[in-house]
């Protein structure tokens, strides 16, 4: 059974379709990325898998014991972070909020989960450090931490590279990769970034009002929608 | 400094005082955090407008406003949330719009409701004097219930506040807990309003956590920093309020403005230094301490005691002021609450003064409405103190309605309280302090009693030469474009009167219809002077002598004097002196 079904999905934003009959599987392991055109519908279907969002119709839900519980999910950044006085570890062992449960402080193994998962993205020396102080690209690996902290299966990213600069952004990558590959967790990120996208996904989801396209890295580097996307890229 | 602290515990009502404010200011720092982070400050000022537009139809009801006020102003933060959170843009405008909308209509309540302007000036802005017993049992339960229930959650109440997407997303009930805060932050404000003011009381949710936010590195050093502040501002803010008996919600606002400026000061001084992560706490507490230190320092030989050698009069108006100081000459020292061209009617006693009332030997009162005040401070005493009440003395008449067509939903048995303005009464008055002071302080009782025979003679011969100068004038009525609080010297001599409003009224707009009615009754008949009251703008009087082509006279309430005139040593009978050369022209 798949960690996410989606058959036959209609997704609207602010009453109006963005996206119709939609369908994809996602695996253990996969690593998904989803791109497309501004307002194609990327966050919204992002949103729709956490439950955040209604469908308009159509079937999605997890499985293979896959629950909001644990899955991770890194948020585009809002206004209101940017001057959020708090520290490194608070943020981080937030992420383990849907793991507390009735219980009103965090266990031992939670706070354990939380240093484990800042030694995994080298931000441990930062524990301390107040969150609106550090570098966007370090926000993003205190972030990624957290998500880890929810997740034992499957991360959600939305646009994590927006503003970071090209040698940050390619160690964000390698990150991800080895969290995928090494950990085993499965990762559904929206990227604009379509090269990147088609390097390090194993499976690419292009995102249209009708017609999306749903497959393979390699069968979509083969697909028209992949040839005309990245040749009207080149020709910007 | 020792005297005020002993003051504060010493006096229930400011020990009443003391314990709800420190716990408002605690639910408004931690709540503060969360509302401040989330960009929804404007909700706690949105929230108070409401607060006070509940509290204003409440009052006028008759529905104790506390318990009116809770679950309007509990809908309204879930209708806030709702809009806030719907579209950013929709939301500022939305607060704005309630917040203002219930301005207007408690505003609007109040002006169709007389005799409860005091009221309405203490919820704008505060006053610590209305906090009575059962206040305090349901703001420490409510508030414990805030503080409690912020620690249980505090870590959803984090998450939440920090991304709530992804506390979402994790299955945490962000909306829930988003309902949470604002219900409790509405209960925060209702309950805090009545000692801030309505006006006020949302800079105790935004401040601490601003300042703290100046320094702070981490959520839980922001929740507790502003908490610490939050208390300490208060305190050193009530405190404060007691030396310059200055209003205690302002006081606290101010005290919270010096501190933000402070830390903002430090915190560039930091950036300067860098590097001092841990250190900034203690910075800053000890900028808060030193602060504390600063105004206790100030207060460090201020006492309380007053010449204790001479026997103590206290008056709360000019009149019985001028009365007692008539009688005491030099024997007793005379103290007038109402400072010269104070507004009477919006009036509310200072700490500084209560301490003044519980030590003086004898207490002059009018005990009218705008002196409601007065039962709970002496019911507060453990000691009674020797108190004359003026309305007691003197044969009531009750305030006049049918001469203001502006209709006034009013109860019966609403005396008028400037009873000394008929010398008649002033008479009976006099003989009523006079005898109370003879039996306070008996060894100087003989000089009473020689002084007030000479002052009364002097009154019986005012009384004389307004009776004999009202029956021989031309005419018989007299036209105040004021309010009118000279109804008992009317109905002594039989003067006829039209006014714009009654007695007390706060009022100095009047409408269209009323303005209309005093010209008529200026030109039917043939009057040449109208009158305003000492004090006022006159704004009514002048529309009226422009239309009717006539002058415009003043005349004298005695209820406050004007800075110039206590400057020049005026007394009661002098004023009324001016009030018989204005009448004598005005009437022939």
């Amino acid at each position: 059974m798949s960690y996410i079904s989606c058959k036959n999905v209609y997704l609207r934003y602010e009453n109006t379709s963005v996206v119709e009959d939609l369908s994809f599987n996602v695996e253990a392991g996969d690593y998904l990325c989803i791109v497309g055109e501004n307002g194609s519908g990327k966050s919204t279907l992002i949103k729709s898998i956490l439950g955040l969002k209604e469908t308009a119709s159509g079937h999605l839900h997890f499985g293979d014991g896959v629950t909001s519980k644990n899955i991770g999910y890194l948020p585009q950044q809002t206004t209101a972070q940017k001057d959020f006085p708090a520290s490194v570890y608070e943020v981080v062992l937030s992420g383990c909020i849907g793991r507390k449960g009735g219980r009103i402080f965090f266990s031992k193994q939670q706070k354990k989960l939380a240093a484990e998962n800042m030694e995994k993205l080298d931000i441990l020396p930062l524990k301390n450090k107040c969150y609106r102080e550090l570098s966007g690209g370090q926000q993003q690996r205190v972030l990624l931490a957290r998500a880890l902290c929810a997740a034992d299966k499957m991360i959600l990213l939305d646009e994590p590279v927006t503003g970071l600069d090209p040698v940050v952004t390619a160690e964000f990558y390698a990150l991800l990769k080895k969290i995928n590959k090494q950990y085993g967790i499965t990762v559904i990120m929206v990227s604009h970034d379509l090269f990147a996208a088609v390097n390090n996904a194993t499976h690419i989801l292009h995102l249209k009002n009708k017609g999306s396209f749903f497959g393979e890295t390699a069968e979509y580097l083969e697909s028209d929608i992949y040839k005309y996307f990245s040749g009207g890229e080149h020709n910007d | 400094m020792t005297d005020a602290i002993s003051l504060l515990f010493s006096q229930e009502f400011l020990s009443r005082a003391l314990i709800v404010g420190v716990l408002i200011s605690l639910c408004c720092a931690l709540l503060g955090v969360s509302l401040v982070l989330k960009r929804f400050s404007m909700i706690g000022d949105g929230l108070s407008h409401v607060g006070f537009g509940a509290m204003a139809i409440g009052a006028a009801a008759g529905v104790a406003p506390l318990y009116f006020a809770l679950p309007i102003v509990i809908v309204a933060a879930f209708l806030l949330l709702r809009m806030s959170e719907k579209g950013k843009i929709k939301g500022d405008a939305a607060i704005a719009l309630i917040s203002t909308g219930a301005l207007a209509v408690g505003v609007m309540v109040t002006s169709m409701t007389t005799g409860m302007n005091v009221d309405i000036y203490n919820y704008m802005f505060g006053s610590i004097l209305t906090m009575g017993e059962g206040d305090v049992v349901i703001s420490s339960v409510l508030s414990l219930c805030v503080i409690g229930l912020f620690i249980i959650f505090y870590r959803e109440i984090f998450a939440v506040t920090f991304d709530e997407n992804f506390a979402k997303a994790t299955g945490t009930k962000a909306s829930a807990y988003n309902m949470l805060i604002a219900a409790l932050t509405a209960v925060t404000i209702v309950i805090g309003m009545k000692m801030m003011g309505a006006l006020l009381i949302s800079s105790l949710i935004i401040f601490p956590t601003v300042s703290s936010m100046r320094l702070c590195k981490s959520f839980r050093s922001v929740v507790t920093f502003s908490s610490v502040i939050s208390v300490l501002c208060f305190l050193s803010g009530l405190i404060l309020s007691i030396k310059y008996e200055a209003p205690t919600g302002a006081s606290v606002v101010c005290v919270n403005i010096f501190l933000l400026g402070v830390l903002s000061l430090v915190r560039h001084i930091k950036l300067a230094n860098i590097k001092i992560s841990l250190k900034c706490l203690a910075i800053a507490v000890t900028a808060v301490l030193s602060l504390s230190f600063f105004i206790f320092a100030m207060m460090q030989g201020e006492t309380y005691e007053y010449k204790k050698d001479k026997t103590t009069i206290v008056a709360t108006s000019f009149a019985p002021y001028d009365f007692a100081r008539q009688i005491a000459g030099e024997n007793a020292e005379v103290i007038m609450l109402l400072a010269p061209g104070e507004e009477s009617h919006t009036y509310e006693p200072t700490p500084g003064d209560i301490m003044k009332i519980q030590q003086c030997d004898l207490f002059v009162y009018g005990g009218g409405e705008s002196e409601s005040w007065v039962d709970s401070i002496l019911d507060s005493f453990d000691e009674a103190i020797n108190t004359v009440k003026m309305m007691d003395v003197v044969e009531l008449y009750e305030e006049e309605h049918n001469h203001s067509e502006e209709e006034h939903h009013h109860e019966d048995g609403e005396y008028d309280e400037h009873v000394w303005t008929s010398p008649l009464n002033a008479v009976e008055i006099v003989e009523a302090i006079s005898f109370s002071l003879q039996q306070t302080d008996n060894e100087n009782a003989q000089v009473y009693a020689e002084t007030t025979e000479k002052y009364l003679t002097e009154l019986r011969k005012l009384d004389a030469a307004f009776v004999s100068m009202i029956s021989a004038s031309a005419k018989n009525k007299i036209v105040i474009g004021d309010r009118f609080p000279l109804m008992y010297f009317t109905e002594r001599y039989g003067l006829g009167y039209e006014s714009a409003f009654p007695g007390c009224s706060a009022q100095t707009e009047a409408n269209p219809a009323t303005i209309s009615r005093l010209i008529d009754a200026v030109k039917n008949e043939n009057i040449s002077t109208v009158f305003k009251v000492d004090l006022s703008k006159g704004s009514v009087a002048f529309t009226i002598s422009e239309a009717a082509d006539t002058a415009v006279g003043t005349l004298y309430s005695c209820h406050v004097i004007s800075a110039e005139d206590f400057e020049a040593g005026e007394t009661y009978v002098s004023l009324m002196k001016r009030n018989y050369e204005a009448l004598k022209r005005a009437l022939n």
